[in-house]
């Protein structure tokens, strides 16, 4: 009983401080947009060229297929963070001296993450509701039909998406920039995972299918399959969650997830993953333990000098120990630097810190891009050369924020007109560092348009970086949008998705040459709101 | 060189006005700025340091307003604020050479800089190492270094001797009297003594309000002849509390020493000379009372 006392305020502690920040706002509006998205058509689920009539169970499957396959991508994004609040706040070391164990800290951390999530769900759920009733294709309304999705499939991924937020903060490897690219791919397999061998041939899924399916949208497509096979009997097995596109020109009727005792059971299963992954979390857990954080603090080694008790005894050694002279006056003419030794002051700060193969692999992408052949060089090799850097890009225009030092440098003159380019101008030097050898490729061959669209990308790269960094005082969000928009968009060479301008049929420079100057101009607006006198 | 701080206020969201109507001329010399806490002196410091703007009033730095020129005053400030970071990875020297940049300075000449000022925060030593390392009264120290890497016309150290070792915060004191010769140096802090060893000046502020701006000399007089002690019996001391503004108590074995602030003496008490401690507590029970009415 008294445990479930101090769940039930830790849990509640930890709500009521996210939701109080505007951030929980930018969350629920985010899932407010989804909803409104898939309402308005353009987020559509279809089945060859086939969409349901949106009645409360092709209503509940869409929205419980968005919510569990794109909001579990951003949900995690959103809830990581929440020991690491504890650890700067300083909240954590009065928790550590407290009885409470690291299993029960990392379990109450999951349950958290899990409230803020379900909240969003709770958007969706509302946003189901009023697309069926607005969209009046059948407005009798279905309750368990229609929320049955959101309860049994979106609600359990989201369980398990907390309580791997809350093991990825406590992986020393994971807690940073890299999980935030690691869970981009994880998330992919964890939906990959869901399609059963059976199920990709057209076959129905084995039950052990169902234990793996993360989204729920594999089952539910194949269920789908059965009663759209009754319509068409030609139907070519293909399934599409798109964005925008082509809106289906046929319908049909379905009536709903057919649950049976071994789903259900596969569902509520995810629950227990969840439970699991946040007892795994807790061995990992350093309880705010300072000699188990990254910087294990040394003993100060004290200059060897005689021990001294209280000021009285401090003041008769000081007297022997006068300050005259010791600092020499600065001339004026000393203070006046030039603005490329702010730029090699951000660059170093920026490099500052990696292992030697950090810098090894950066140099061997910059010959890659060089000495590969040139469709390598633009394809496969600068991608590697532009995410390689993702996390230097990613702490751009966040940094003063993560470590505290707003004040010292935020008072120093000129910070708007010189330290932020400064800044940017290191970010481009970084892209270029990786990159560069293409832009010699390119040179060569005279590819001049290529050339357009490699010096576009440049700039546009740590643009995005560094207005993220300033909007929103983190690198996560740049972490988490680049790693997608890398993916989807230059990897597959997606038309007007493919920011590196290398590949003719995908490039666009003006578009990419417009973004980068809306960003650094919103960027450079925010920041003269952080600065008091710009 | 003059500060001018004339009818300043700050009010935060949620209308909570952290400083009103403030105002005072500063000219070279130690201002000690003493008040208890929320009175609202990391607010002044942060306007001053030009890392928050004013609601209302103005700021000038030898006449230039901040609000349309705060550059003027930034080149020529060194700010040690309450709360502040560094960067883990990198060692005391390249964090003050980013700083220096940061703040203008040229490579050549920050050197230099660094140099003396790493043996004046006595971290020569430790120069190399990385700052994640650093206990709380190290980092102290590199925030003392960073103030005064621009060689400042206007130092201002909010709570400075937090976190430092009694050796160290007796040499920061010897330090700040001694830079104070060619400017001005704004001293914040709760620690009376801190205040006492180095104020040329000394403002005294609550609520948000300035309640005294004087020489410690003459905050000193206005309490002179008012101040007495004698022992007591430990059973005695509640008592003697009820009665009497207590300014401090000290167990011997013959008794409890009190010392108190009072126009009339007490049974058996001695005068005995005022500290600044002494001065302070009265100036802040006398502007209270004066609220309270």
């Amino acid at each position: 009983m008294k445990r479930g006392r101090v769940l039930w305020h830790l849990v509640k502690a930890d709500f009521l401080t996210r939701v109080r920040r505007t951030s929980f706002l930018v969350t629920l509006a985010f899932a407010v947009f989804l909803g409104y998205q898939t309402f308005a058509g353009n987020i559509v689920m279809q089945l060859d060229d086939f969409r349901g009539v949106y009645n409360s169970a092709w209503v509940g499957a869409l929205m419980g297929v968005v919510t569990s396959s794109f909001l579990t991508l951003v949900g995690f994004y959103i809830v990581k963070g929440s020991i690491l609040r504890d650890e700067t706040t300083r909240v954590g070391q009065i928790l550590a001296a407290t009885p409470m164990s690291k299993g029960f800290y990392t379990l109450a951390k999951s349950l958290g993450n899990f409230a803020v999530l379900a909240s969003m769900v709770f958007v969706m759920a509302v946003a189901a509701l009023c697309m069926q009733l607005i969209r009046a294709e059948d407005r009798t309304l279905h309750l368990w039909t229609l929320l049955s999705p959101l309860l049994l499939y979106a609600l359990p991924s989201m369980a398990f998406v907390a309580a791997l937020a809350v093991l990825f903060e406590t992986l020393p490897v994971l807690r940073g920039g890299v999980g935030n690219v690691i869970w981009f791919f994880l998330w992919t397999g964890l939906l990959v995972a869901g399609i059963g061998p059976e199920a990709t041939r057209g076959g129905l899924p084995t039950n052990a299918d169902y234990f793996h399916d993360f989204s729920g949208l594999p089952t539910m497509m194949v269920q789908m399959r059965t009663t759209i096979l009754q319509v068409d009997p030609n139907f070519h097995n293909n399934f599409s969650l798109s964005i925008g596109g082509r809106p289906p020109q046929h319908r049909f009727l379905w009536t709903g997830v057919r649950w049976d005792s071994v789903q259900v059971a596969a569902r509520f299963t995810w629950f227990a993953y969840a439970i699991a992954a946040a007892l795994l979390a807790s061995v990992f857990f350093h309880r705010f333990d300072p000699a188990r954080e990254r910087f294990v603090r040394r003993r100060e080694e004290a200059p060897e000098r005689p021990p001294v008790e209280g000021l009285a005894a401090a003041k008769e050694l000081v007297r022997s120990d006068p300050w005259a002279g010791r600092l020499t006056p600065l001339s004026p003419a000393s203070a006046k630097n030039r603005f490329i030794s702010v730029v090699a002051a951000e660059l170093r700060l920026m490099l500052q810190g990696h292992r030697w193969w950090w810098y090894a692999v950066a140099g061997g992408l910059f010959i890659g891009c060089l000495a590969a052949p040139l469709p390598a060089s633009s394809g496969g090799v600068i991608l590697a050369a532009w995410i390689w850097p993702i996390l230097v890009w990613s702490q751009m225009g966040s940094r003063e924020a993560r470590y505290a030092t707003s004040s010292l440098i935020f008072s120093a003159p000129r910070a708007l007109q010189r330290q932020l380019p400064a800044v940017w101008v290191a970010g481009v030097l970084v892209t270029l560092a990786t990159g560069g050898g293409l832009a010699i490729r390119l040179l060569v061959a005279r590819d001049l348009h290529g050339l357009a669209g490699f010096a576009v990308a440049v700039c546009f790269i740590p643009s995005l970086a560094l207005a993220l960094g300033v909007l929103s005082g983190g690198s996560k969000f740049f972490e988490a949008l680049y790693t997608v928009w890398w993916y989807t968009g230059a990897a597959h060479h997606l038309r007007g998705g493919d920011f590196t301008g290398t590949v003719a049929s995908s490039s666009r420079p003006a578009l990419y040459l417009a973004l980068t100057v809306i960003l650094l101009a919103a960027c450079w607006m925010r920041r003269r709101t952080q600065l008091a006198y710009a | 060189m003059k500060l001018t701080i004339d009818n300043v206020g700050k009010c935060y969201r949620g209308k909570v006005w952290a400083l009103r109507r403030f105002s005072l001329e500063l000219k070279p010399g130690v201002l000690g700025l003493l008040g208890p806490n929320g009175a609202g002196k990391t607010t002044l410091m942060s306007i001053l340091a030009t890392i928050t703007r004013a609601t209302e009033g103005r700021v000038r730095w030898n006449g230039t307003d901040l609000a349309s020129n705060p550059n003027a005053l930034r080149t020529v400030l060194g700010y040690l604020p309450q709360d502040f970071g560094v960067y883990p990875n990198l060692s005391t020297q390249e964090f003050l050479e980013y700083l220096a940049a940061v703040k203008g300075l040229d490579a050549t000449a920050a050197r230099r800089r660094i140099d003396q000022l790493l043996n004046l925060v006595n971290l020569a030593d430790v120069r190399g190492r990385p700052l994640g390392g650093f206990s709380g009264g190290m980092k102290q120290r590199v925030g003392i270094a960073q103030a005064l890497l621009n060689d400042p016309q206007l130092l201002i150290v909010d709570e400075p001797t937090a976190g430092l070792d009694p050796e160290e915060r007796v040499r920061f004191r010897n330090l700040l009297s001694e830079l104070s010769g060619e400017r001005i140096v704004i001293l914040s802090t709760h620690i009376v003594s801190d205040v006492e060893a180095t104020a040329t000046d000394i403002a005294l502020i609550s609520n948000g309000a300035l309640v005294a701006h004087a020489a410690p000399e003459g905050l000193l007089r206005r309490v002179e002849g008012r101040v007495w002690e004698w022992v007591i019996p430990s059973a005695d001391l509640n008592a003697v509390k009820q009665c009497y503004r207590v300014s401090n108590t000290m167990r011997r074995s013959d008794g409890v020493h009190v010392r108190v602030l009072t126009d009339e003496p007490p049974a058996g008490a001695q005068p005995v000379s005022p500290t600044l401690e002494d001065a302070y507590l009265d100036s802040l029970s006398v502007y209270r009372a004066g609220a309270v009415a």
